[in-house]
């Protein structure tokens, strides 16, 4: 039993996860509200890449990855995928939506009128260095204004499309339960419109960006202008076995749409939604979006390129995978190179080979 | 009848983690998998609670063929307590009640990665590898749109113009481990990163292959009596890796792919890489009485 003793992998497995756990301590109820409460922008994140809505569970799985965002994703998609498909969701369009912040670039005011809701935009980057010298930050209470805005706002592409900028939308014939499910179906070439905006919802969101910025930066035949970005939370309305809809709450979600030149007598639109407020992605993501049309294959702005690529789950589990040993196939390296060099090795006339070794250093 | 009869007690997660559509869906793609030797056959791969490209693919296909009677083993680069296999093993045992081993004999499922066991394999056994790269025309084409026509068309010349190349530069195929292979004369498949010296045990084996790719959704299989057929030149032989003359240090047997572990003072010894095929061999000569299978290779040379 020599040979096994001096192994003990999946004693080393057991001890090496509770050291990483040792450090994050207990993790009781209250840690997950503090989460929850504390980081709603990084509970929205994760909540987007895991494409499963639920702050308290992404607040949970926070928690226990100790904010490890690829882990804290995956153990989410992971949960995910025990739950059933219980309905599907009435579709949501843009002027149902609760807006709290949208804005157009495109105009310097739109009907509605621009809403800057929450942000951070136009602030000083300041580090609250108080804070640490026992000065809590207490933030100024928000002055309402005289007239409070609307709730819902109407869309800006609707207003572009009466006016004969953008092209009139066609209603989809589809039925809902038909829709392409991407956790439900492989994703092929050239992907569905539901695929490709269903597979940019869960997105990574540093991945998007980085291609959805090359984009921009001039790899992408399109620069964008945000036509409308919305913060916003929509009601989930489902349908109730006796036939009446009803909304089964609300999620917070980001949605942007961006645009560029003209095709075909209209304006290009670009789209990207997504669970959680993350302005960074949608716009990004939507840039992406815009670009595919033209885009070379292989191409970092040709969908299958840049869906693929921002994958989260994919992408960081195979970055990772690398740690796993890999002996057997180096060994497989190995064999082909020392046959191949001993072949040159042998192949050479011996005399001047010899004299030329020499004077190289040792390999 | 009342409502409870018709349905099962709540469970956090289904019988082997996966739940119903989940399995439906594999099921149907393994079958057509089997229907098309060789051919990849794209599959939604769900989420499971380990990481993309950490045997995701091999996974969803165990949880798929698994059932309380079965019996289970799991190996890494031919290794069973390897720390990722160990942790498989765990986990399908775990979640479907199903016996662990770490014999190749005892297995009616095995699930690998990089290895096909030395110990041949029967008509009542699984095996399942973890592919990491499905594609084998991936260095060639990039692009899994046109891959996939490449396959259509049966289109496999630059894969053969590769491997020539490989043999003008370098004197022979540099290709190490996941050698091309025709499967039933119609699809190339890479048989998952196995090295040269596994790809003959799946040509005309008695036993079912499925190979699975978690990240890349695609599945493939070599169905029993299929023929796999490393591309190469007539004039060229197919070549394994040149391990026939090894010995382990360890178990004293010889004859099967090693792993070579480096040593202090120079040069390397060797370690059999089907580890529970060395412990066998080393209860064996402690006087315990062990049942050793046929192998595939008798003293270096195949011979199935």
């Amino acid at each position: 039993m020599a040979y096994v003793a001096t192994r003990g992998g999946e004693k080393a497995i057991d001890q090496a996860e509770r050291l990483f756990r040792q450090d994050l301590g207990t993790i009781d109820a209250a840690r997950v509200a503090s989460i929850q409460q504390s980081m709603p922008y990084l509970v929205d994140r994760v909540m987007g890449e895991a494409s499963l809505y639920s702050e308290e569970l992404a607040a949970l799985a926070l928690a226990q990855t100790g904010g490890e965002l690829s882990e804290a994703v995956l153990v989410l998609r992971a949960w995910r995928t025990t739950q059933p498909r219980l309905a599907v969701a009435a579709p949501v369009r843009q002027d149902d939506l609760l807006t709290q912040r949208r804005i157009s670039a495109a105009f310097k005011d739109i009907p509605g009128g621009q809403i800057l809701g929450p942000t951070l935009d136009y602030s000083h980057r300041l580090l609250a260095t108080d804070v640490l010298e026992g000065k809590p930050y207490t933030p100024p209470a928000v002055e309402a204004a005289a007239t409070p805005a609307p709730a819902r706002q109407p869309s800006l592409a609707d207003w572009q499309r009466q006016q004969g900028l953008v092209a009139p939308a066609t209603e989809p014939t589809i039925a809902p339960d038909d829709i392409p499910d991407l956790t439900r179906e492989p994703l092929l070439f050239p992907a569905s419109r539901a695929h490709r905006l269903q597979s940019l919802a869960r997105a990574e969101t540093g991945g998007v960006l980085a291609l959805g910025y090359a984009a921009m930066r001039g790899y992408g035949n399109a620069h964008p202008t945000v036509n409308e970005l919305r913060l916003a939370e929509a009601e989930v309305v489902v349908r109730h076995p006796n036939g009446t809809p009803f909304s089964a709450g609300r999620v917070r979600v980001s949605q942007a749409e961006v645009t560029s030149k003209e095709k075909g007598g209209y304006l290009e639109l670009g789209f990207a939604a997504t669970f959680g407020w993350n302005e960074v992605k949608v716009i990004a993501a939507a840039t992406l979006d815009l670009n595919s049309a033209e885009a070379p294959v292989g191409s970092p702005v040709h969908e299958e390129f840049y869906l693929y690529h921002t994958e989260p789950v994919e992408a960081s589990g195979f970055c990772i995978h690398f740690k796993l040993p890999h002996y057997v196939t180096f060994q497989s390296v190995l064999d082909a190179m020392r046959d191949a060099k001993a072949k040159a090795a042998s192949a050479q006339p011996a005399p001047e080979a010899a004299t030329e070794r020499q004077t190289e250093p040792a390999e | 009848m009342s409502l409870s009869a018709l349905t099962k007690p709540w469970a956090a997660t289904s019988y082997g983690f996966l739940d119903a559509s989940a399995k439906r869906e594999l099921r149907r793609k393994m079958l057509k998998a089997i229907a098309v030797p060789g051919c990849q056959m794209p599959y939604a791969s769900r989420e499971v609670p380990m990481a993309r490209g950490w045997g995701t693919g091999g996974l969803q296909v165990t949880l798929t063929l698994v059932n309380p009677a079965s019996t289970i083993k799991v190996i890494d680069q031919g290794a069973d307590d390897g720390v990722n296999a160990a942790s498989i093993r765990r986990f399908i045992s775990r979640v479907s009640g199903a016996t662990e081993t770490w014999d190749t004999l005892g297995a009616s499922i095995i699930q690998s990665r990089h290895r096909v066991p030395e110990e041949t394999l029967g008509a009542d056994q699984i095996l399942v590898l973890q592919v990491p790269n499905p594609e084998p025309l991936r260095g060639v084409e990039p692009n899994m749109s046109i891959a996939r026509q490449m396959h259509a068309d049966a289109d496999y010349g630059r894969l053969w113009l590769t491997l020539y190349e490989q043999i003008v530069r370098k004197g022979r195929i540099m290709q190490g481990a996941a050698y091309p292979s025709l499967v039933n004369g119609r699809h190339v498949m890479t048989p998952s990163p196995i090295p040269r010296w596994d790809v003959p045990k799946l040509h005309m084996a008695k036993h079912l292959t499925f190979l699975s790719a978690g990240r890349e959704k695609r599945l493939h299989a070599v169905p029993p009596y299929t023929r796999v057929e490393p591309l190469v030149f007539s004039d060229r032989p197919y070549r394994v890796e040149d391990h026939a003359d090894l010995v382990c240090r360890r178990s004293g047997i010889s004859g099967y792919f090693m792993n070579e572990i480096p040593q202090d003072h120079g040069g390397s010894a060797f370690e059999v890489s089907d580890s529970n095929l060395g412990i066998k061999a080393i209860r064996r000569a402690e006087g315990e009485p062990v049942e050793i299978g046929a192998t595939w290779y008798q003293d270096g040379e195949f011979s199935a």
